[in-house]
């Protein structure tokens, strides 16, 4: 939304603003000596331009330390946080298909439909997903030696059926009846390397055309 | 059990309050095209901040849904579909058919999403 935007902007122009002046009044300083100025312009300057650096690298100092507990948190509950929410995603797919009376979703484009079709409109969902820290490490294991990785498989398969789930959802607050010629799109989120902070996260895009019969 | 992903469905059906039938099937049911007034599209590049970048990064690590990544593609997303309308509505259409989406990773932080279909006037 455009608020953000503007936020972001506003703030890159004072930054630059603050550098630019502290820039110019320390040149200013250089050029006349005078030693009764009340604070010395380098106090400015480190302000300014280290401070923020300093902050960000204490940041990064904390990340580092907190890391293995993170990764070892996301090792022993990770598994069961996917097992929940694959069970609540059950749940709630019954609860639509009882709304329904069937399941909404089809790749068909419609000419099953007998009695006619009333309305029609667009439908999409999407989820960005990501596989724990400590998934990629047993992939990466299994890349080594071949073979299936059933771990990230069971990630993406929950993201996918949490979309297909969330375009059942919008189509029944939207009031449709049937979606059709439904499409699922995965893509990759972060493609960044090794040193990206967001890793192996996949953007699971479904849509379709919702239809109210007749 | 409610999660956070079931976020409100916002401006998602802006099209039809713009008067403006969009499907991705290719033709509407019950609704004859009588004229194919060609190809209209929008995209939106969305780049990520740093801040968000890092604590996703960290969410990253327990693994699950990245919330703060799926409300800006949504975003995006209905700002694409928009200037598609948008560029439909210019040329006197009335209808989008066969309406596609694509997602690319433009660079490593910048996300480019692009939606296309078919301007149309129907009966």
């Amino acid at each position: 939304m455009h608020y953000r935007t503007n936020r972001v902007r506003t703030l890159a122009i004072a930054l630059l603003s603050v550098l630019a002046f502290s820039v110019v009044v320390s040149a200013q300083g250089v050029v006349e000596e005078r030693p009764e100025e009340g604070p010395p312009m380098i106090l400015f300057v480190v302000g300014f331009c280290v401070l923020p650096w300093v902050l960000l690298s204490l940041v990064w100092v904390v990340y580092g330390v907190a890391y293995p507990f993170m990764f070892i948190f996301g090792a022993l509950f990770g598994g069961r946080n996917l097992e929940k929410r694959i069970n609540a995603v059950v749940l709630r797919e019954r609860s639509s298909i009882e709304h329904f009376g069937k399941d909404p979703l089809s790749t068909l484009k419609g000419s099953h439909i007998v009695g006619g079709v009333n309305n029609s409109g667009l439908v999409y969902s999407s989820i960005v997903y990501a596989p724990s820290h400590w998934m990629l490490l047993i992939a990466w294991f299994n890349n080594l030696v071949g073979g299936r990785v059933d771990i990230l498989q069971r990630a993406v398969a929950a993201a996918r059926s949490e979309a297909k789930q969330l375009l059942r959802e919008r189509a029944k607050e939207a009031g449709w009846d049937e979606v059709l010629n439904v499409r699922i799109d995965t893509a990759e989120m972060a493609p960044g390397g090794r040193n990206a902070l967001v890793r192996g996260a996949v953007e699971i895009f479904a849509y379709g055309t919702g239809v109210k019969y007749g | 059990m409610k999660f956070k992903s079931q976020h409100t469905y916002r401006n998602t059906m802006q099209h039809i309050r713009d008067g403006i039938l969009v499907v991705n099937t290719e033709t509407i049911a019950g609704k004859v095209i009588t004229q194919n007034l060609g190809v209209v599209g929008g995209s939106t590049v969305r780049a990520k901040n740093i801040g968000r970048d890092f604590t996703q990064g960290i969410r990253n690590i327990f693994g699950g849904e990245l919330l703060k990544y799926t409300e800006l593609l949504e975003e995006s997303r209905n700002e694409a579909i928009a200037r598609m309308v948008a560029d439909a509505a210019a040329r006197g259409a009335n209808a989008i058919v066969n309406v596609r989406f694509a997602t690319s990773a433009v660079t490593a932080g910048a996300a480019e999403l692009f939606a296309y279909g078919t301007a149309v006037t129907v009966e």
